[in-house]
This record gives structure tokens, C-alpha cells and sequence, in this order.
């Protein structure tokens, strides 16, 4: 049961445009919200001041008769906030489905003019009749009303199932602070509704892990985390490896980072082949590139290597791959270290077996070879492949 | 209406009567004014253990003696008598009312509606006192709501234990339920 206030207060415009069109916006969104989380879900509608304490509308599910009452709602008169609540209460009781919990969500912007010791005895009275209450403070904020207002919800509540929510005044719009409250979330840890309408206004599906969202999508986003479980895995057997071959190569950091490299690489054609998009953890990957850069080549292109990459790594950490693989080779056409690589026959002669179409006894994959060392564009022979 | 227990009281005799409690549906058991939230369930076990508080007991909130317990059945049954094990140091109830087949029935229209049987209730920390139900009014309970309006003295009211004595029918007073069709899949309601 929703309690509007439409006292005379609510004519001020510290909320664009006034305090009770921000009102109606949230109260608006917050029945849209409510009826879709659950189909047997109702919302009435009732308000505080006007013509007096009087209900607009008796809980419904039907959204469109609750968004038609608002409309042409007269703003004037004070705020009757304790007859509203027993009113409330009196609506809730007499729902028509028993089973249905009973909530009050008030919109609380006029001063409070009762004492905390009433609004107490108020609140324990909706305790014992299993009543939950979300109050919504924005508007007129006098020293005492934030207290009165906690100590109301204090006694009405059991087991966190009522809220209070603290809307100061500013460039954020009413709707908007109240999306990412408990109040839209309600309970059960988020509705579709909401939870959407939430990472939409936050700029980016960031609320959800590999941008997203499960109810929408649920088998893409399992592939997804699947994917970066795997890719993970692979990673940690390609650390321990590159770990065990520090010890037995002559030049340390180098091949340490040819072999990573060199299999990091077949890790992530495989892995562009599978999903179009990479769900690879940021920081993870990140770290590790920005470790590899570290490690190899001169440090002044490894730190602007570095810069790039962390900006790049930010929007697409894939990329950030790619583009520390490219820097490192780079570095290394002067050192030729790549080249080192194919200095092993029998590595080059088993991935050119792999290769369809390639018959390493033919004369001119012969000669390629032979033209092989020492230069270091050959890598890019490898990546077409 | 009181009668104790005059006779050696074998365990297995007494808790053979008792066994109304497994026809109660525990999980939509409901109370109003419990200060912790769903201790209610606790209060429905055998016979043997009812003093055993381990599992918690219902207490009501601070300062507030009453106490509703709204008590659905998984089928219509027959209640003989019923027995309330309370708390000591006044804390125990003082007065049940009791109301059939009624839902959502919140203290205000307990204090008003007229009940179908109320009792005097006596301080019973051993649960040895049972109080006798006009039996032609309890046929076919499918659900029974206790109004504990009183206790004695006490700041809160506290139940360790209710026992229900009859027997069970087969029959189911609602069958068909409110059924909701899925036009929209709803990721909660498959949990």
C-alpha cells in the first residue's frame, strides 16, 4: 500500500521538476516494479493530505488502474501521517488474497509533526499485526525528523524486512536513488524488473558478472563463466609450466616468456574460436600481462607498453593481449629471441605437420625455413595460421 | 476443564494420543506478535519433548502478553482436547480462545469475533493439565487459530509447547488451491 504525500510541501522544486512529480515518477516506478517481480503481487494507492486521508485506489494488480489514478492529484492541505498508516493498515487487512504479505511504502516528504514516542507505539503496533514498512524521507528534512522517522522503523521492524531511505535533495532525480535501494530489490535479492532497470541506469551492465544478466540470458552467461573457469584453468597449468622451465632454460625471462607466449597464444585463437565474446577476468589477465611486459624486453617501450595496455586492458582485456604479444615482439625482433624458437627444428617441422595443406619435404617450405633465423617477421607467418 | 493424569504415565501411551501434531502443516504455521520470527514451529513436537525448549520456544514481543497462533492441519481432523506448556514466572498464558476454519485473523478481530470455545487457562510447566474441547464443534478443523489474550503477570507470554489430542480424517477441506499459470518465468518461484 503506497502512502503519497501531497501536502502543500510539495510544491517546492528542489526536486526537478517539483517535489511531487519526483514523487509520482518513483511511485510510478515502483508499481511497475512491484507487479512484475510477481504476478500476484497488488499495489493500491492512497494520500496523506489533499482532500484528506482517502484511498485513490484498493490494492490491485492491475497496473493501469493504479498509473490512471495519479493522474490530476491535487497538492494542498498537511499530511495526516497517523491516520494515513491506520488507513493503510485497515486497506491491507482487508485484502482479498490472506496469504499475501502486507507492506506500507510512505512517501514522507512534509515535516513530522508527532513525537517519536507516538510514531513508536505507531510502529509496534504494525509489528504485531506482521506488517512491514518502507519509508521513503526526501522533502522538508527539520533537526529531528531523519530520528523520529529511524525510530519508527526501529520498532516496526523484524528481521530487516522494513527500510528507510534518505533522499536528499539535488541533481539526482527521486526514481533513480530509489532504484538501487532495498525498497525496488525488495527481498528476495532482486527482481528482474528492477535489477535491470538498476544496471541500465548505472552506465553498462556492471551489476552483473560478464555483463550478462542471468534472468535475460541464463545459458549465455553459464557458457560465459564456464569459458572463464577453463580459460582459467589453462592459465594456471601454463603458469606452473612456464614455472618449471624457469629453472631449466639458460636465459630465464626470455623463454619464460616464449613459452607463455608461444601457448597463450593457441589459448586464445581457441578461445576467440569458441565465443564471440571473452569473459576474462580484468584484473587477472591484466596482471599477468602487465607480469609478462615486466619481464621482457627494454623497460622503457614495456612501461609505455604498459600505459597502452592498461588503458586498453580496461575496455578489452583481450586486446591488452594482443597488443603486449605485438609490443613484446617488438622488443625482441633485436634480440631475436623468437627466432630461437625456430631454431628448433623438430618445433617448427611439428607445427608445420599440423598445418593442412603443408608437406614439410617440399623444396620451398625448405627454404623458408632456411630463411627462418635470424628473422624475426616470420611470427607473423604463424599468427595467420 | 482440567483433568490430569492420574495414571502412571507410560511415555508411549500419552504419545500415541498426542499425534495430532504430525497432521499440522508446520511450515505455513503463522504467529502474530512473536518477537522471533518463525519460532512458532517449534512449539508442534511429540509428546516426550515437551520440555525440551532446544529447539526454541515462542515468545512474544516485549511488553505485549497476546499471542496468536494460526495452526493449519494437512487434513480435516477431530480435536479432543488440547494441552499449552507455558513459561514459569508468570509468563505463561492465562486465557485461549479458540477460532476454526477461519484465515487471516489479525488481534483486532480476535478481541471482537466470538469465539468457539475459550478457556481459563492454569500455570502448567510440566504439561500435565488438558483442556477438553466440546467435541461436536471441533469436527472437520482444516485450520485452528489460538488467541492467547492474557498470561499472568509476566512481561511476555512464552509457549514451550502446544499438544493437540484427536483424530485425523482423511478428507481435505480446500482442494483446489490458487493456481498461478506462468505467462512470465519467474527465476524465484523455481528455487
Amino acid at each position: 500500500m503506497i502512502c503519497i504525500d501531497n501536502s502543500e510541501w510539495m510544491r517546492n522544486g528542489d526536486y526537478a521538476p517539483s517535489r511531487f512529480q519526483a514523487q509520482a515518477d518513483a511511485v510510478n516506478l515502483i508499481c511497475g516494479a512491484k507487479t512484475q517481480s510477481n504476478p500476484e503481487n497488488t499495489v493500491g494507492v492512497m494520500t496523506m493530505a489533499g482532500k484528506g486521508v482517502r484511498v485513490l485506489v484498493t490494492p490491485t494488480s492491475d497496473l493501469g488502474k493504479i498509473l490512471a489514478c495519479m493522474h490530476g492529484l491535487e497538492v494542498g492541505a498537511e499530511a495526516n501521517l497517523a491516520a494515513a498508516i491506520q488507513v493503510a493498515q485497515l486497506a491491507l487487512k482487508h485484502r482479498q488474497n490472506k496469504r499475501q504479505q502486507q507492506r506500507i511504502i510512505a512517501f514522507i516528504g512534509s515535516p513530522v509533526k508527532y513525537d517519536k514516542k507516538v510514531l513508536e507505539t505507531i510502529g509496534k503496533k504494525l509489528k504485531k499485526n506482521n506488517v512491514a514498512l518502507d519509508i521513503v524521507d526526501f522533502g522538508e528534512s527539520d533537526d529531528e525528523k531523519p530520528e523520529k522517522l529511524e525510530a519508527l522503523i526501529a520498532a516496526v521492524n523484524s528481521s530487516d524486512s522494513s527500510h528507510i531511505v534518505h533522499v536528499p535533495p539535488g541533481d539526482n532525480a527521486l526514481s533513480d536513488v530509489l532504484l538501487s535501494t532495498p525498497i525496488f530489490t525488495g527481498e528476495e535479492g532482486g527482481s528482474g524488473f528492477a535489477a535491470s532497470a538498476a544496471a541500465a541506469a548505472a552506465t553498462g551492465a556492471s551489476g552483473f558478472e560478464f555483463g550478462v544478466d542471468p534472468n535475460v540470458d541464463p545459458e549465455l552467461a553459464l557458457a560465459l563463466r564456464l569459458s572463464m573457469e577453463e580459460e582459467r584453468a589453462r592459465q594456471e597449468a601454463i603458469a606452473k609450466k612456464a614455472a618449471e622451465d624457469t629453472e631449466n632454460k639458460d636465459h630465464a625471462s626470455s623463454s619464460n616468456n616464449d613459452s607463455v607466449m608461444a601457448e597463450a597464444e593457441p589459448a586464445t585463437n581457441a578461445a576467440d574460436d569458441d565465443k564471440k565474446e571473452q569473459p576474462k577476468d580484468d584484473d587477472d589477465l591484466l596482471q599477468q600481462a602487465l607480469a609478462m611486459s615486466m619481464e621482457g624486453g627494454s623497460s622503457g617501450s614495456a612501461s609505455v607498453a604498459d600505459a597502452a595496455m592498461a588503458e586498453a586492458g580496461a575496455v578489452d582485456p583481450d586486446l591488452a593481449l594482443a597488443l603486449q604479444m605485438s609490443v613484446q615482439d617488438a622488443n625482441m625482433s633485436s634480440d631475436s629471441d623468437m627466432s630461437k624458437v625456430f631454431e628448433d627444428r623438430s618445433f617448427v617441422t611439428s607445427i608445420l605437420n599440423s598445418l593442412p595443406g603443408v608437406d614439410p619435404n617440399d623444396p620451398s617450405v625448405k627454404d623458408l625455413l632456411a630463411s627462418l633465423h635470424g628473422q624475426g617477421e616470420v611470427r607473423s607467418f604463424l599468427f595467420l595460421s | 476443564m482440567a483433568c490430569l493424569h492420574d495414571h502412571s504415565c507410560e511415555d508411549h501411551n500419552c504419545a500415541a494420543d498426542w499425534s495430532l501434531y504430525n497432521h499440522v502443516d508446520i511450515p505455513k504455521v503463522v504467529a502474530l506478535n512473536e518477537s522471533v520470527p518463525g519460532s512458532v514451529k517449534s512449539v508442534f513436537k511429540p509428546w516426550e519433548q515437551r520440555l525440551d525448549t532446544s529447539g526454541g520456544f515462542l515468545e512474544s514481543n516485549e511488553g505485549d502478553p497476546e499471542l496468536l497462533v494460526f495452526i493449519p492441519f494437512t487434513s480435516d481432523v477431530k480435536i479432543k482436547s488440547i494441552s499449552i506448556v507455558g513459561g514459569a514466572d508468570g509468563t505463561s498464558p492465562s486465557r485461549m480462545r479458540a477460532f476454526i476454519n477461519r484465515e487471516g485473523i489479525d488481534f483486532s478481530d480476535a478481541q471482537n469475533m466470538q469465539p468457539v470455545q475459550e478457556w481459563e487457562l492454569a500455570e502448567n510447566l510440566q504439561g500435565a493439565l488438558e483442556y477438553q474441547t466440546r467435541y461436536s464443534r471441533f469436527q472437520g478443523v482444516a485450520n485452528l487459530t489460538l488467541h492467547f489474550s492474557d498470561n499472568f503477570g509476566g512481561d511476555t507470554t512464552k509457549i514451550y509447547y502446544i499438544g493437540l489430542r484427536g483424530e485425523a480424517t482423511q478428507n481435505k477441506r480446500d482442494v483446489v488451491a490458487t493456481i498461478v499459470y506462468e505467462v512470465m518465468p519467474n527465476p524465484s518461484d523455481h528455487k
